[in-house]
């Protein structure tokens, strides 16, 4: 016979840490004062966001809907949606983002490729870590000023491709010439961050696959197409979508400082178009309504390139 | 893999060294131009200077009130990071060790805002603040610094302070301890290198933010750093060393913050990936 009093020991009637309740614990309960204590912990955060992100995403849905410059409004439905969807600019600047994503293989190439090499744990290596991750810290106005500076006409490059025997190039004239040198920007400043994530990725890979490989004589190449690349497919395809995402959302402060989306469009962003048409143009709506579109476009690519690459892993 | 031979290691040593020096060379060339005059730069913008001088950093602060613009960047990066992280840190212990019902529902809520394209917030948060007449005002600023930087605060201390252990808490509970006697006495000792790594990297994102310092502050005499360089570089493209020496008033205190703190960093870069796996 078992005695009802030692069943109890050891049992979970008490709330603990890490005891889920569920629902409501019955009123002046000690589980019921810590489920209080614990909302009204949550709650001040939970009131800055509700009303600084979770309201405005509303207003935003509501601005699209108006014709509005911030003061007056009127109620237009869908209007700004089929402005958008037919203007030829909208389209153009849609293609212009499209090219900067050249810049997203190339940063995963020399992260792959630093990577790579600092995983041979090299003599200085943390200190080559560091000064690879160096651009990541510093705010896109500042990296875009610095290649503004050096590509300028009278600047760095120029003096030194006339110096070489060179005509002066305007770099920042003509469309291809201005995205090349935001691109290159754009590579410099994130090729340390893509790094940092292969390496932690590279870091846990278990010593004994390489042994094993060495074992079955594989060489470099083998090692590198069969073991390292499948090791860190996760690292890859977290790379690429964060990438990705930042190119359609984030490319502003390089373009505000570096180009102000010329000449004549050439450079402008999806992003920086939403920021020229609410505050240059003065239009909230098509701003809101553009912000909005843009923010299903990258949902939609985030979701197929997040599954292509899942697929891709399970093979 | 790891085992080569010492010429292969010397031939991966000078490739390091030389995507090293591509990164530091703009930096330094940068720092240079800076500490030199204008006549010194225009004769020989590749050589070394002639003498050193801190002419342009003075021209700044005297000038283009660069001096005013480091304060208010100061003032409101430094308030808005320590609201933001009391709130998330709070937040954050509630959510790993006080369950209540909606709890999952409120993290979950915190997730998705986190995924939201800044583009979609703007015109919204910028008409709100307007009407609240906030638009010019420090505390404008200081409030979507707060908000868009707690869901991710909130996510990141989350898992922090799941990793502390139950038993103590609850001991201290046993023993009398309240809600911030835990938070303050456990939980925060426990979480230190966690919340210092958050700190640094939201540190990072607000002193480097561009837009909103931009467009909540259309004032000069309130302009914060990052908005104050990006005016000073677009109109003075011939004056190479006062266009450096903004940059660099704008970027040392981040290199500083990086070189003080590179262990916390190297552990925050990598968070995104530790959750999805």
């Amino acid at each position: 016979m078992t005695s009802p009093a030692l069943v109890k020991v050891g049992s979970t009637s008490g709330p603990t840490f890490t005891g889920r309740v569920g629902g409501f614990a019955p009123r002046g309960s000690l589980a019921r004062q810590k489920q209080r204590i614990g909302f009204l912990a949550v709650f001040p955060a939970f009131f800055v966001v509700a009303s600084l992100l979770f309201f405005p995403i509303g207003y935003a849905i509501w601005i699209s809907f108006q014709k509005t410059d911030g003061v007056t409004s009127k109620f237009i439905g869908l209007n700004n949606y089929l402005d958008i969807i037919t203007a030829p600019l909208v389209h153009q600047v849609f293609v212009t983002n499209f090219k900067f994503l050249v810049a997203i293989p190339m940063v995963i190439f020399l992260g792959l490729f630093t990577a790579v090499l600092l995983y041979q744990e090299i003599w200085g290596w943390r200190f080559f870590r560091i000064i690879f991750f160096l651009p990541s810290v510093l705010s896109a106005s500042v990296i875009g000023l610095m290649f503004r500076s050096a590509f300028t006409l009278n600047g760095p490059i120029n003096s030194a491709l006339i110096t070489l025997g060179f005509e002066p190039i305007n770099f920042f004239a003509k469309a291809n010439t201005a995205i090349f040198v935001v691109v290159l920007a754009l590579i410099w400043a994130g090729f340390g961050y893509a790094m940092m994530i292969l390496l932690s990725g590279l870091m846990t890979i278990d010593s004994d696959l390489f042994a094993a490989a060495e074992v079955d004589g594989a060489g470099w190449w083998q090692r590198f197409w069969y073991l390292i690349i499948p090791s860190i497919r996760q690292q890859l395809a977290f790379v690429t979508v964060i990438n990705t995402l930042f190119t359609f959302t984030s490319l502003f402060g390089f373009i505000f400082v570096m180009t102000a989306g010329g000449p004549l469009y050439s450079t402008t962003t999806l992003d920086y178009l939403v920021f020229q048409k609410a505050f240059s143009a003065n239009d909230m709506g098509q701003g809101s309504a553009l912000a909005i579109m843009i923010f299903v476009i990258i949902a939609l690519l985030t979701i197929t390139q997040s599954k292509y690459l899942k697929n891709d892993s399970g093979r | 893999m790891r085992k080569f031979s010492g010429y292969t290691r010397l031939l991966i040593f000078l490739a390091l060294l030389s995507v090293a020096i591509t990164t530091l060379y703009p930096l330094l060339y940068v720092a240079m131009t800076s500490a030199r005059t204008l006549e010194d730069y225009v004769k020989n913008a590749y050589g070394l200077p002639k003498f050193f001088t801190i002419d342009s950093y003075r021209i700044l602060i005297e000038n283009y009130s660069l001096g005013t613009a480091a304060k208010n960047t100061i003032i409101v990066v430094g308030l808005s990071l320590f609201t933001a992280l009391i709130f998330a840190a709070f937040a954050g212990f509630a959510l790993a060790k006080y369950d209540f019902p909606g709890s999952k529902a409120i993290n979950w809520s915190f997730i998705a805002v986190m995924l939201l394209p800044s583009q979609i917030l703007i015109i919204p948060i910028y008409l709100l603040l307007s009407k609240f007449s906030l638009v010019g005002h420090l505390y404008g600023l200081m409030f979507v610094y707060i908000g868009t930087n707690i869901p991710f605060g909130v996510f990141f201390l989350k898992s922090t302070f799941s990793a502390v252990p139950d038993s103590i808490l609850d001991a201290a509970r046993i023993d009398g301890a309240g809600f911030f006697k835990s938070f303050f006495l456990i939980a925060l000792p426990n979480a230190a290198a966690g919340i210092t790594t958050l700190a640094v990297l939201q540190f990072l994102g607000m002193w480097n933010e561009l837009l909103y310092a931009f467009l909540i502050l259309p004032d000069q005499s309130q302009r914060l750093l990052t908005p104050a360089l990006a005016s000073i570089g677009g109109r003075y493209t011939t004056n190479q060393p006062l266009v450096a020496a903004a940059l660099c008033i704008t970027a040392i205190p981040t290199l500083i913050l990086l070189a003080m703190s590179s262990k916390y960093l190297v552990r925050g870069a990598s968070t995104g990936i530790g959750s999805s796996s």
